[in-house]
């Protein structure tokens, strides 16, 4: 029983470095789980700071934005996602809280996003004043927490930390979306929204204790190495329920990209929330919900590098010295005195069963080499069975989201259906991905640094139209396209701004919209040509009708503001240009218009910053 | 001196006095909120007594699930939407005599499945002589709750052990959510509040 005792006190010593690294009590290496969690924490932190502010007279009087800003300014700055186009190399990945979060370019860039993201949307919620002042804390808690959620979301590894992220992201949401109390519809849209959300979520976790029946495991990387060997051997039967477990995880997260059919709570949610929380539901929101829908399929379908899955195992290959481990897996991470003695120990019972197997050298000592072709063979059936699944919810997701646009009359339910639109067009890219994840790992990976800058350049696009409606209601409290008529003549700017997103919005060159939707398109077209795969084609297809379908509706908002009459009854309104409003729209406005002339250093930020995410 | 106390024997009699002290205390109270607090105090008790019998799996859940998350619940709910009527409780004299047939008969039918076990009747004659079995007992989950899996060594398969995280960060975060979860159900459930300030004008 010694051994047991032993081995104990090592997994308990493995926690703890893994956690907060080797030190004092208090110290924090900052290459730890904890010390490169620190952005998360320091959202907690400002979460529990507005809180407890409250308690005090001197606190009462303090405007919690400030609090939150300085919170949100601070995990950025922790964070720091613009040091990726400098040294990729500092990002690699690792595994974070004993495989539960991954930390690599891809999560920081997301993360970046998100908590760039919440630096813009409290600037511009002080501006447009919802919510008030009094109502301030609650709101930019639930805002602070659901972005927890989404960062969590974004850097998941495991599948129980995919539901907890949705859930951490969703429910919040929720409240948010019933943020004006006393408005009949958005009761009703909030109470739509988290009946259908906990039905979403009920069903991915079934899904997900599905799977974790059939490979006795949940951790993605350990997931995929167990689909590589046990999907070629299984019965009809079992198939069945592994294909069924993947459509039911799918649906989960189709909620979450509002992706056809589990869209329909969008545009009544979009139209019953205030537009601030629309801009927060389309984009931080949709951004999470991508990144982790390529975490889950870049998880599932490609096995990792074998680096940093065993560094974690080296104290239990360590502990238990009657399973010899392999060489990698003991230099990698335990402390040089010790795994001298261990690698010697064990140098020529792996060294042989390493040549078997160059690119899985974790992988079960003693399988043949029949066993290392089937390994492929299982997870190409799981890569394609993602990769139609999601092509076909992405060519469905996109068609509609234009198609129903097409007929809206409120301005803040068309912009619901183009983020159906754009989510559906953001998918496209996974399936390219897929395709090619085993063959060409390049282009796989430029598939998701297309998605990255779609995200980017989305976030610029949307959060200038929705701050637009918004400071547009504020003025004429209105959400009717029609109402828009003439804006042209009685704030110009303005309509300029918005005539000029609108286009990107469409994806017409020179403005960035048309950059992102060659991104994805791009990488979509590189993967067809490499793979062959005809529905890939489709996808490319139906892509390009799509833009051409969107021009309508994007176009009628431009024509009704610009060439319409202004009608007589209305209220004049002054919303300038050079006003508080005025310049935060105009600083949407100004990276959609002319990031053509520096797109370069972006694409080169997401190249970075996926260069480690298929482990090649 | 103190081997000489009957450590087991005592524990019981105090668990079991004040489960039944506070239950009656929730019986004979009118108020939602110390009616609550009396139920923590009386289910608290009674885990325990799970505890005292070597069921430490049942002990924690019901200190997890009844006195931590359910009551918790309806504090906050009876907090958050008090009102008179909600908290007072009268109960009249004829739910007095059904809720008293009824509980009366559900603990006579305990009591009497209970003494009809002879075993359980006639304590043990050597009582040095008892070996109390390694049950299966909470502890892997708690453990794991705090990112240590000992389950980890039993595995043998060295790819599926890679597999096995433990679960210290979502034990934690969790709290969190509930926080901010807790933060929006309050925000949603004070309409009349943001009213009142309003018209002051804040």
């Amino acid at each position: 029983m010694e051994l047991v005792a032993s081995s104990l006190f090592d997994l308990v010593s493995d926690v703890i470095r893994d956690t907060k690294g080797i030190g004092g009590w208090l110290s924090i290496a900052p290459d730890s789980s904890v010390g490169l969690f620190i952005p998360e924490i320091l959202l907690c932190g400002t979460i529990l700071a507005m809180l407890v502010l409250r308690l005090f007279r001197l606190g009462e009087k303090l405007d919690m934005f400030y609090v939150a800003l300085i919170g949100v300014g601070a995990a950025l700055l922790v964070l720091s996602p613009w040091r990726l186009s400098e040294n990729a190399e500092l990002f690699a990945r690792r595994e974070l809280f004993t495989g539960l979060l991954v930390y690599d370019g891809f999560s920081v860039f997301i993360r970046g996003l998100l908590l760039g993201f919440g630096v813009l949307f409290l600037v511009f919620a002080k501006i447009s004043g919802i919510p008030s002042r009094y109502d301030s804390a609650d709101i930019y808690t639930l805002v602070l927490g659901a972005t927890l959620g989404l960062c969590i979301m974004s850097a998941a590894n495991h599948l129980l930390v995919v539901f907890m992220g949705v859930e951490m992201a969703s429910v919040p949401s929720y409240a948010l979306a019933g943020m004006q109390k006393r408005d009949r519809k958005a009761s009703e849209a909030a109470l739509k929204f988290a009946v259908y959300g906990a039905g979403a979520a009920g069903i991915m976790l079934y899904g997900i204790s599905l799977l974790a029946g059939l490979f006795h495991t949940v951790h993605l990387p350990t997931l995929a190495a167990q689909i590589s060997t046990m999907l070629p051997q299984m019965e009809t039967p079992e198939l069945m329920v592994a294909a069924l477990a993947g459509l039911m995880i799918m649906a989960g997260l189709a909620y979450k990209l509002s992706a056809f059919p589990f869209h329909y709570w969008i545009p009544d949610v979009f139209e019953g929330a205030p537009a601030e929380v629309g801009a927060f539901l389309s984009i931080a929101s949709k951004a999470a919900a991508l990144a982790l829908l390529v975490r889950v399929v870049v998880g599932m379908g490609t096995l990792p590098d074998s680096s940093e899955t065993a560094a974690r195992d080296s104290v239990v290959a360590r502990a238990r010295q009657d399973n010899p481990a392999t060489p990698a897996d003991l230099l990698a991470q335990a402390p040089p005195a010790q795994s001298t003695m261990y690698v010697r120990h064990d140098e020529e019972h792996a060294a042989a069963e390493t040549e078997d197997h160059p690119r899985e050298d974790h992988a079960t000592p003693g399988e043949s080499d029949s066993a290392t072709s089937a390994t492929t063979d299982g997870l190409e059936t799981a890569r394609t069975f993602m990769a139609k699944l999601i092509a076909l919810i992405a060519i469905v997701t996109c068609t509609f989201g234009n198609l129903a646009a097409y007929g809206q009359k409120n301005i803040k339910r068309m912009l619901a259906y183009s983020t159906i639109a754009h989510a559906g067009f953001m998918m496209m890219a996974v399936p390219a991905l897929l395709a090619v994840a085993d063959s060409h790992p390049q282009v796989a990976a430029s598939a998701v640094s297309g998605i990255a800058i779609y995200l980017v350049i989305y976030l610029f696009m949307n959060l200038g139209a929705f701050a637009i409606v918004a400071f547009l209601r504020n003025e004429m409290g209105s959400e009717q396209i029609d109402d828009y008529a003439g804006l042209l003549k009685c704030c110009p700017g303005i309509t300029l701004c918005f005539v000029v997103i609108l286009f990107s919005l469409i994806g017409l060159p020179p403005l960035a919209g048309f950059i992102a939707k060659f991104a994805v398109l791009a990488s979509v077209a590189d993967a067809f040509r490499l793979s062959g795969h005809p529905y890939l084609m489709g996808v490319l297809v139906v892509g390009v009708l799509n833009t051409a379908i969107s021009l309508i509706y994007y176009l009628r908002v431009a024509r009704v503001m610009t060439m319409l009459p202004e009608p007589e009854s209305r209220v004049p309104i002054s919303l300038p240009l050079f006003s508080v409003a005025g310049w935060y729209v105009l600083a949407m406005t100004i990276p959609v218009a002319f990031l053509i002339v520096n797109w370069g250093s972006l694409h080169r930020t997401a190249t970075a910053a996926v260069a480690h995410l298929l482990g090649s | 001196m103190l081997a000489a106390i009957d450590l087991h024997g005592f524990l019981f009699v105090l668990f079991a006095l004040t489960a039944c002290v506070f239950a009656a205390g929730v019986l004979f109270s009118s108020n939602i909120v110390r009616m609550a607090f009396n139920l923590v105090l009386s289910l608290g008790s009674s885990a325990g007594l799970f505890f005292l019998a070597g069921a430490e799996f049942v002990g924690a859940m019901q200190l997890m699930i009844y006195v931590g998350g359910t009551l918790v619940l309806l504090v906050f709910g009876v907090m958050l939407t008090a009102q008179h009527r909600f908290l007072e409780m009268r109960t009249n004299a004829g739910e007095w005599v059904l809720s008293l047939l009824v509980g009366g008969a559900l603990l006579m039918v305990l009591l009497q499945a209970a003494f009809s076990v002879s075993q359980w009747n006639t304590p043990y004659a050597q009582r040095d002589q008892v070996e109390i079995d390694e049950s299966k007992s909470a502890t892997p989950i708690a453990a794991a709750l705090t990112g240590v899996r000992v389950d980890k060594l039993e595995e043998t398969n060295p790819r599926l052990r890679a597999g096995k995280s433990g679960y210290l960060m979502p034990f934690v975060i969790v709290s969190m959510h509930l926080l901010v979860v807790l933060v929006g159900a309050a925000y949603l459930a004070r309409p009349r509040m943001a009213v009142r300030q309003m018209r002051r004008g804040g």
